[in-house]
């Protein structure tokens, strides 16, 4: 009697561990294929990341023209006081790749002619222009110029050049750009010739250079990368935050914000640290939606939410800091997180608020159609 | 199509079969190569980004640091564990010996004259920062000196051109020779760009410079409503005249052009 209990326990614990083990290799095989599917099937967020093209691009304008006029005196011969044109202090300026800035540096024509040309690739970024080629120029000449002078460097800087890093592996140009429409043009006069020429040959006009399913496959990952990276950055910055005294007793930004180099707008720095309640506010709330952006992006509305503050957040930091590249170049960096159709939404709206503007007198309000036409393009997609 | 391509392509081709499998595991090799990179690089990020902790251990030696340094090098420990309270100031005097005459000028406040491009500017050039970066840097290696050192940086080193050896030479004859070093390092940045300052403001006849850098807190949060309440004195590293330092290659010209102009608009 025991035995034979004992013996349908032992059948009961092996076929349960046998239905685990397919349960496993189930799941398993699923994640994979599914992962498989994720990566090889459709490049990802090709509007968020031609958005963060755009705004890198834009960034690196503004950058350029804000440092126009003393370009001399901040990056070139007026500055070889600081010893960088003798002994760089970074490690880039000493690499071949990257230095040719730094060999400029005290020729105050080829520096000025060289800066201009890092504005124009600036400008194709935005643009979308041979992407393949002018991303990777763009990024050794920009590493190259922001590391010229380590005094006025900032972590945007470090941001910068890492996600445009990683943009080399993804295709930033699908979308927005004049790649896409020169790719649109050759789908409809597709007559290059066969062989490696021919290949080449559509793959300058627009077409496929390598296999589809590597392509997506890098884009893809380089989407989940800089994912990972902005998450890791957010949260371990709400981490060092929060064991500080002045973020734990909600007043942190009244310290900088009454700091010269950080409060361009005294008066404003001034209004906005009054009233107790507001200082504790922004502080407390900075520390919470840092810590819990990676969290708040898994669902819809918190992640609408969680990007509306990041927002206001980098735009604080840009007017009442000073600091509007490195803002820009993080919000860059977060459009990823804002879906396709969204965007496809949005420049729809822009297009026809743009074409309203030009009637002499519209029928309807084009806000009053946005969530009409978001409908719409999200059952086309 | 003829015949024989149509036999070549049937998908029922023991050969093509095999091909077919063959191409599918070195594609899904590719993507897996791909994916473990992509793996790799996403946790050294995090364990380069996040606060110092035991998961370090889990990358031997100085794999990390030679992975991430420098192309992904990074730092996000920004305005933690708490944000900067202080303004840092960079005030430079000369003396010019022009023929017989001579004199001292007076004091300018070099970080006022570069900040002038930041305040109530949208779009500030990041020239408004440099004299701030310099007396933050330079107050930090002070910082580090011993009360003997900080005797001696004050007295004047200017004669002849080996001044610069002769007051490493002093102060390291005091012990701690790493902060000596750093400090030095620091000073000579600092003498270089306020001999430019010199230069631009009074002209090439200056014969010596001399520095002072101050730093001094904003008036604590918990004393903002006080309306007697004062900024807590300045912190001051003084130091001795010094001779004139120029780094080879430097332009007068293009220093002055922007430093004149910031100068101007900074009202001093």
């Amino acid at each position: 009697m025991i035995r034979a209990y004992l013996v349908g326990v032992g059948r009961f614990v092996t076929a349960l561990a046998a239905a685990f083990g397919n349960l496993i290799e189930t799941l398993a095989s699923r994640g994979l294929r599914y992962t498989e599917t994720w990566l090889t099937g459709t490049k990802h967020a090709k509007y968020g990341l031609a958005v963060t093209r755009i705004l890198l691009g834009l960034t690196g304008v503004g950058l350029l023209l804000t440092n126009l006029r003393t370009r001399l005196y901040t990056f070139g011969a007026g500055s070889a006081w600081n010893g960088e044109a003798a002994h760089p202090t970074s490690e880039f300026p000493r690499m071949w790749i990257f230095s040719l800035f730094h060999r400029l540096a005290l020729h105050d024509t080829w520096f000025t002619l060289a800066y201009v040309g890092l504005l124009i690739l600036a400008c194709l970024v935005v643009l979308g222009w041979r992407m393949k080629i002018v991303l990777p120029v763009y990024f050794f000449c920009w590493v190259g110029f922001a590391e010229m002078n380590d005094l006025v460097g900032d972590q945007g800087d470090n941001m910068y050049r890492i996600t445009i890093m990683t943009l080399l592996f993804a295709d930033t140009a699908q979308r927005w750009s004049l790649d896409a429409r020169r790719a649109a043009i050759a789908v409809t006069r597709d007559s290059a010739p066969g062989g490696v020429l021919g290949h080449l040959r559509r793959a300058w006009l627009g077409g496929r250079l390598l296999p589809e399913w590597l392509t997506n496959t890098t884009h893809n990952l380089a989407l989940v990368v800089i994912t990972c990276h902005v998450c890791f950055v957010y949260a371990s910055g709400a981490l060092y935050k929060a064991s500080g005294a002045p973020w734990q007793q909600g007043y942190a930004i009244y310290n900088p914000l009454h700091v010269i180099r950080f409060s361009p707008w005294p008066e404003l720095a001034d209004l906005l640290t009054q009233w107790a309640p507001l200082v504790a506010l922004v502080s407390w709330a900075s520390i919470i939606l840092q810590m819990s952006f990676p969290m708040m992006l898994t669902n819809r509305v918190t992640r609408v939410l969680a990007l509306f503050g990041i927002l206001g957040f980098h735009l604080g930091i840009a007017v009442l800091m000073g600091l509007p590249w490195f803002s820009l170049a993080m919000i860059a960096v977060d459009s990823i997180f804002i879906r396709d159709v969204t965007w496809r939404a949005v420049s729809a709206f822009l297009g026809e608020a743009w074409q309203a503007s030009r009637v002499p007198l519209p029928t309807k309000a084009p806000h009053e159609d946005f969530k009409r036409r978001r409908a719409v393009v999200s059952r086309r997609s | 199509m003829n015949s024989n391509s149509a036999r070549h392509n049937r998908p029922s081709s023991p050969r093509r079969i095999e091909a077919s499998r063959w191409r599918q595991r070195i594609r899904r090799s590719v993507i897996a190569l791909l994916a473990l990179a992509a793996a790799w690089h996403i946790f050294a990020t995090f364990l380069w980004i996040a606060p110092v902790s035991g998961l370090r251990a889990a990358v031997p030696g100085s794999v990390l640091h030679r992975y991430m340094i420098p192309m992904n090098g990074q730092s996000w420990s920004v305005f933690a564990p708490a944000p900067i309270n202080g303004d840092y100031r960079l005030q430079v005097r000369a003396y010019v010996q022009n023929g017989t005459s001579s004199y001292t000028t007076p004091w300018v406040d070099a970080t006022e004259v570069e900040t002038s491009m930041l305040t109530h500017h949208l779009f500030p050039p990041r020239a408004s920062i440099q004299s701030t970066e310099l007396a933050s840097r330079f107050k930090s290696s002070y910082d580090k000196l011993t009360a003997d050192h900080k005797v001696v940086v004050k007295l004047g080193y200017f004669e002849s051109d080996d001044w610069e050896q002769r007051l490493t030479s002093k102060l390291g004859s005091y012990g701690a020779q790493s902060a000596v070093d750093s400090y030095m390092r620091e000073e000579h940045e600092l003498s270089a760009y306020s001999t430019q300052v010199a230069y631009a403001l009074w002209g090439t006849k200056v014969s010596r410079i001399q520095f002072v850098v101050s730093r001094r807190n904003v008036v604590p949060y918990g004393d903002r409503d006080d309306p007697h309440a004062r900024r807590p004195a300045p912190q001051v590293a003084l130091t001795g005249w010094r001779g004139t330092v120029e780094e080879a290659g430097q332009s007068r010209s293009d220093f002055a052009s922007v430093f004149r102009k910031a100068y101007a608009e900074s009202g001093q």
